[in-house]
């Protein structure tokens, strides 16, 4: 058969990281060893220069544009701000948001009975926030989803209610961004 | 009706010819524009104007410009007229539409994320299509009833409501009933019932179908479901042998409501309020999950009382194996006229062939079907409470020769000259046997044999049961008591391992005659049977019912095809 063989001049291990590539690791270790020292010196003096932000236990502070999980506006009254009309649920690209709406005696009429929201496919796009026409449901600043079982990623109604103290600053990034 | 009516206009209504947008259409003479431009595909904005109701005008919203006329005309009050040239989309005609828009806006409440009928709007889709973005008006909306139960089954919010007068036409000219009225002048014109009578007649949820806004709303789907979340199915009601033509909406495999779906040939565009509630019995908690038979099916029935009421689910195949065993036992112990079948009048016209076949393979004249019976009026509500009887007695599921009726195959079956009994669709046989009637039957029989989808009396007592599926979950066709044939579609997922009637029919015959297995079953393939086998049937198929469906081949069919039953039988 016709194949032809490329001979290809492969630069030796030697040229490249000195003898059995010591010299490459010299040099990473170089780096490496530069900051430990620097760090482990910060920390005697009790300057540490860590760029590590210790989570959970410390947070960095998120800007409003920041879309963390979505919530349920909980409004003074303790009770939803949503009124069950399934926008986001059908805006949702993956399907995560499952509604049930109710009727109850309030004067808004309607209410979800049901509201769950599929942490483990949600994928913060943020077009529930943006169809919403209630301002019932934003993206918070929270990132936290771990659960021990599939069923504990879904977060219920319960779960979702956010109190609107709590919220100001995206609320008003949401006005502002959606021109309402 | 609507043959009638087309006789007429073609004799004395001339086709004209007229332009709209420039495109040339013919239509007859006196026809109202509006409808000829929608039915040549050209929109028309329109609120007030409704096909099947007597034309108001009060919208305004279908303005159209007609050459050499004054001013712009309603399209829906103008009838068409030879060489009339229309224009809908020029800019005169826009700054119309948009300042009806405006003035219809006014004082809506534009609550549409909790209406109902968000998603199916008029005002939605025309306001997006031809109104202004922005509201000009700063002064507060008027303020009306929400919630209002104007009746039992519809509730009205005044406040959407932009006074097109459907629904008071509906009550003047369809229900006959006349309990909407609009009452008040200029800004507090609005719509009420006269005399407090609340809106209850037989039709009245049809008011909140023909409602193009949410003003009128049924409340039965109130705050249920979002419309655009439902797939719709064409289908046909079961309630009555009148066969109204319906659309199923479908949501996560649950029947959410029933809307009626024009047929001119049958219910125009209406259907009453006991059929397009009484879905909820496809749905309901008593079904019949699992094939069951009795844990002593080997003896007689009732023949050991303690442990008679023990029922043991049991895979498909046992069950009509036994099923198949105690029919082949009665036939070569004591004939085939020693068996009683009672067919129901509410399965598919493919379920009852089958039937038929089984019967038949059974060597029985004892075929016959309860048809529960109730009240009716002069309109859509017929008196036979099953959508299929008609189709049953063109099929032959009636007596043979020297066969006996129902009411003697259920007598014959207390007084032990029966020795099998299938009963299909039990609910009407146990109201006719009773209770006693059915332990009279059970000690009497070798074995009871109940096909149903939902238990009942009579379930409970049989020796084996084999679950059917509901008019919603099949596809097959009933025949009306005109004798017109009309498509059923499967909506929804049948439960898991739950086949049709026809194809336990099918598989029953060929068990006890100890035959091959039936092909798998398929309604379609078993119409084109029925449409070879029954002359009433013929040229009758999926392929040319189309979505208004086509009458049996002899006027009458039902009574020519039960003369000709015993001959089949």
């Amino acid at each position: 058969m016709a194949v032809g063989v490329i001979k290809v001049d492969r630069v030796s291990l030697k040229k490249a990281g000195g003898f059995m590539g010591i010299n490459a690791m010299l040099k990473g270790l170089t780096v490496t060893g530069r900051h430990f020292f620097r760090n482990l010196f910060g920390w005697i003096v009790g300057k540490p220069q860590v760029f590590t932000v210790m989570f959970p236990e410390q947070d960095i502070a998120k800007p409003p544009s920041f879309r963390g999980m979505p919530v349920l506006v909980q409004m003074d009254s303790g009770k939803e701000r949503c009124v069950a009309c399934g926008l986001c649920e059908w805006a949702c690209p993956v399907d995560c948001i499952t509604i049930d709406p109710g009727e109850t005696e309030d004067a808004i009429e309607r209410y979800p009975r049901v509201f769950d929201i599929d942490m483990g496919r949600c994928m913060y796009c943020g077009l529930c926030e943006e169809a919403c026409p209630e301002e019932a449901i934003v993206m918070s600043s929270r990132i936290e989803i771990s659960a021990f079982s599939r069923a504990g990623t879904i977060w219920h109604k319960s779960d979702l209610l956010t109190p609107v103290d709590e919220l100001p600053r995206r609320l008003d990034y949401v006005r502002r961004g959606y021109q309402r | 009706m609507s043959d009638d009516t087309a006789a007429t206009n073609g004799r004395f209504k001339k086709p004209v010819k007229v332009v709209i947008d420039g495109r040339e259409i013919t239509a007859e003479a006196g026809h109202p524009l509006l409808q000829v431009a929608l039915d040549n595909g050209i929109e028309i904005p329109h609120y007030c104007y409704h096909p099947k109701l007597s034309i108001d005008g009060s919208c305004r919203m279908c303005q159209v410009k007609i050459e050499k006329a004054p001013k712009l005309a309603i399209a829906c009050n103008t009838p068409v007229a030879d060489g009339m040239v229309v224009d809908t989309t020029c800019d005169e005609v826009a700054f119309a539409r948009k300042g009806v828009m405006e003035l219809l806006l006014i004082n809506h409440p534009l609550d549409c994320p909790i209406c109902d009928q968000a998603g199916e709007c008029y005002l939605q889709d025309y306001s997006f299509g031809y109104g202004s973005q922005e509201s000009r008006t700063s002064s507060p909306r008027r303020k009306g009833l929400k919630r209002h139960p104007i009746g039992e089954r519809v509730i009205f919010d005044q406040e959407r409501c932009i006074l097109c007068r459907r629904c008071v036409r509906f009550t003047k000219e369809i229900s006959k009933t006349d309990e909407l009225r609009v009452f008040g002048i200029g800004d507090k014109s609005h719509i009420a019932t006269t005399s407090e009578r609340p809106l209850d007649n037989d039709y009245s949820i049809n008011t909140a179908d023909i409602c193009p806004v949410g003003a009128l709303l049924s409340r039965d789907f109130h705050h249920k479901r979002r419309v655009w979340f439902l797939q719709e199915h064409e289908s046909v009601c079961p309630s009555c042998s009148n066969g109204c033509n319906v659309k199923l909406g479908i949501f996560r495999n649950e029947i959410q409501r029933m809307v009626p779906r024009r047929n001119d040939a049958v219910n125009d565009t209406w259907m009453c309020d006991h059929g397009r509630l009484n879905y909820h019995s496809a749905q309901d908690e008593t079904r019949v999950r699992t094939p069951l038979v009795r844990a002593d099916a080997h003896a007689a029935p009732g023949a050991n009382g303690s442990g008679a009421d023990v029922k043991y689910a049991a895979t498909l195949d046992a069950a009509l194996e036994a099923a198949a065993e105690k029919l082949r036992g009665a036939v070569s112990a004591h004939g085939g006229n020693a068996i009683g079948v009672l067919g129901s009048p509410h399965l598919t016209n493919e379920d009852l062939f089958r039937l038929v076949q089984l019967a038949q393979a059974l060597g029985t004249a004892n075929l016959d079907m309860i048809v529960p019976v109730g009240p009716s009026d002069d309109f859509l509500i017929k008196p036979e409470k099953a959508a299929n009887a008609a189709g049953a007695r063109a099929l032959g599921v009636t007596p043979g020769d020297g066969g006996r009726d129902a009411q003697a195959i259920l007598d014959a079956a207390k007084s032990g000259e029966l020795r099998v009994l299938v009963i299909v669709g039990s609910e009407d046989a146990a109201r006719v046997l009773g209770g006693d009637g059915i332990k009279d039957a059970v000690a009497k029989l070798d074995a009871l044999i109940v096909v149903d989808a939902n238990r009942s009396a009579l379930t409970d007592a049989a020796t084996v049961v084999l679950p059917g599926l509901v008019w919603a979950e099949k596809d097959g066709t009933f025949t009306n008591h005109a004798g017109r044939v009309q498509r059923i579609r499967q909506a929804m997922d049948a439960p898991e391992g739950i086949a049709p009637q026809g194809a336990l029919f099918a598989r029953l015959a060929a068990l006890v005659a100890r035959g091959a297995a039936p092909s798998a079953y398929d309604a379609g393939a078993t119409l084109r049977e029925i449409a070879a086998a029954v002359p009433a049937f013929a040229g009758i198929g999926f392929d040319t019912l189309g979505s208004s469906g086509l009458e049996l081949q002899e006027p009458g069919a039902a009574s020519a095809a039960e003369a000709a039953a015993p001959a089949q039988a």
